[in-house]
């Protein structure tokens, strides 16, 4: 007699939520840069804050974001291990769109993000007030309208670059890959800012801190629009064999 | 072509949207450039089923196209009778590539942890696989710190999490030791009694071992779906051992320890044994040199 066939569960859900358990591996994978990225802020804020009120208050604001962004390589790295190793292969089995998958792992690196900014503001800004000075209103903005957005933005284009990038090119190891090439990418908005910054002071025109910080919710801005267009389009760039292992 | 009610290629009156797995006219391939062309065969009984076909002809591509990791240009794949796009149809499938998936930044229990919970199978279903397939001493391990072959081992072992309908089986013994070869092949077997079983491999002695069809593909295209049993080779070869040397084999070739002689076929055995005893040949061992299911590589 041939038997018949039994069926296993066949429920009609997706799949659970893969974030936890990639935050998580984003920290073990990327806690060279996780701990970088922490402590060089942290140190920043402790050596400015001890240097003088008005060099925490310059500079303090200006450098986290790139630092912010290098701390935050973790997700970038476990989306590259998972793509080398066919483990993304496995996850599209079980239902996971190219989508999903990419807003899973740039979660992941926001989340990264918000450790570092606020281990570092925490230290920084702690320290700062301990040493008696006052919480300005200045600083209240160069935290809030520039920092703190600009990290988040720039570990994103970062994330959001590297992730394309590994998914449309062969493997390549070392600073010639996706996570060799992404903290320099992600230094990209900052840097960006503060160019234009500099060069509009340098062509004679008139600038100030009003000016600087409407070119940097622009320079955001242009980022964030170049990130959602970018997922937008994942289904257009990244179909699901680039994210199949190439072993 | 109709498999004695266990499995039959499309175009039959049978099976094409019922239980089981069903591939209606598949083309499928990468960015645009087709590597499976118009694959049909429908299967809705249990039993292993071989897909064998030399490197590049798509066997890779076919499981991960029934696994609905590749969508098809054109054709539909029926799991059931429904879409494999269909959330409930990927949850009849378990799917093993020849790459292991295994999460980097995980131990062994925390990777199949992480496995159970897509599986929606319980902590003490990864107890269950951690002994099952021998892997309970490595589970506090980083995957880093494996090597291939138990790697191996805990990319089999998500197979065991959760009981589904069909196992879809990318060279499941690859990097394994014969010993673990032969334990895994055993409880796959075991599965096969219940479940459809679509396993590659390039170890014909072993296909032909554990087979009960076979599903060959060349050049993309479906060339042959049967029985393993009813494969007949294009040469009946039969090697002879003896005990003494013998001057009745004198000339015949050799393979090793092996004396050579072509037969008509398998039942053309007992007659050729029956001549060399008469003949005063001291038989040790006879084996047939080659499998049939080399043919299907030429």
């Amino acid at each position: 007699m041939i038997p018949t066939l039994t069926a296993g569960s066949a429920t009609s859900e997706g799949p659970p939520s893969l974030l936890g358990i990639t935050i998580r591996r984003s920290m073990v994978l990327g806690r060279f840069f996780l701990v970088y990225g922490t402590g060089i802020s942290v140190l920043l804020g402790v050596v400015l804050g001890l240097v003088s009120r008005s060099s925490f208050a310059a500079a303090f604001p200006l450098l986290l974001p790139i630092f912010a962004s290098v701390g935050s390589m973790g997700g970038l790295a476990v989306f590259t291990s998972d793509r080398l190793k066919g483990t993304l292969e496995y996850f599209m089995a079980y239902g996971f769109s190219p989508r999903r998958l990419f807003l899973n792992f740039l979660t992941a690196t926001l989340v990264l993000v918000s450790i570092v900014v606020s281990v570092g503001l925490g230290v920084g800004v702690g320290l700062y007030l301990a040493r008696g000075n006052a919480f300005t209103p200045g600083l209240a903005v160069a935290f809030g309208l520039y920092a703190v957005p600009m990290s988040f933005a720039s570990a994103a284009f970062a994330a959001t670059m590297g992730m394309y990038w590994s998914a449309l090119s062969s493997p390549r190891a070392g600073m010639n890959s996706p996570i060799g090439l992404a903290p320099f990418i992600g230094i990209l908005p900052p840097v960006t800012t503060l160019f234009i910054v500099v060069a509009l002071g340098a062509s004679g025109a008139t600038t100030s801190v009003t000016t600087f910080y409407a070119i940097a919710v622009a320079v955001m801005a242009l980022v964030v629009v170049f990130v959602v267009l970018l997922l937008a389009l994942i289904n257009r760039f990244l179909r699901r064999e680039r994210l199949l292992s190439p072993a | 072509m109709v498999m004695e009610g266990a499995a039959s290629p499309a175009g039959s009156p049978r099976n094409t949207e019922g239980v089981g797995i069903s591939c209606q006219s598949v083309s499928a391939g990468y960015l645009g450039s087709p590597v499976l062309r118009e694959i049909s065969f429908a299967i809705d009984k249990p039993g292993i089923y071989v897909v064998l076909g030399p490197n590049g002809a798509g066997k890779t591509t076919l499981f991960r196209t029934l696994s609905g990791i590749l969508r098809p240009y054109q054709g539909n794949v029926l799991i059931d009778g429904l879409p494999i796009d269909r959330q409930q149809s990927r949850n009849r499938l378990h799917y093993l590539s020849h790459a292991d998936g295994l999460p980097e930044g995980l131990t062994v229990r925390e990777a199949l942890d992480l496995y159970a919970q897509l599986e929606r199978a319980t902590s003490a279903d990864v107890d269950r696989v951690l002994d099952l397939v021998n892997v309970r001493e490595l589970s506090d391990r980083f995957l880093p710190q494996l090597s291939a072959g138990q790697k191996k081992r805990v990319s089999v072992a998500r197979l065991f999490l959760q009981d589904r309908a069909i196992y879809l089986l990318d060279e499941p013994t690859a990097n394994l030791d014969p010993k673990m070869a032969r334990e895994i092949r055993t409880l796959i077997l075991d599965l096969s009694r219940e479940k459809i079983v679509l396993y590659s491999s390039h170890n014909l002695f072993e296909a032909r071992e554990i087979g009960r069809y076979v599903l060959a593909i060349k050049n993309g295209r479906l060339a042959l779906f049967d029985r393993i049993e009813n494969l007949r080779g294009t040469h009946f070869v039969v090697g002879v051992r003896v005990l003494e040397p013998s001057e009745a084999l004198t000339g015949w070739s050799r393979e090793g320890d092996y004396f050579l002689r072509e037969l008509p076929g398998p039942e053309a055995v007992p007659a050729f044994i029956r001549d060399l005893e008469s003949r005063g040949v001291q038989i040790r061992e006879l084996r047939e040199m080659n499998n049939p299911l080399e043919d299907l590589f030429t």
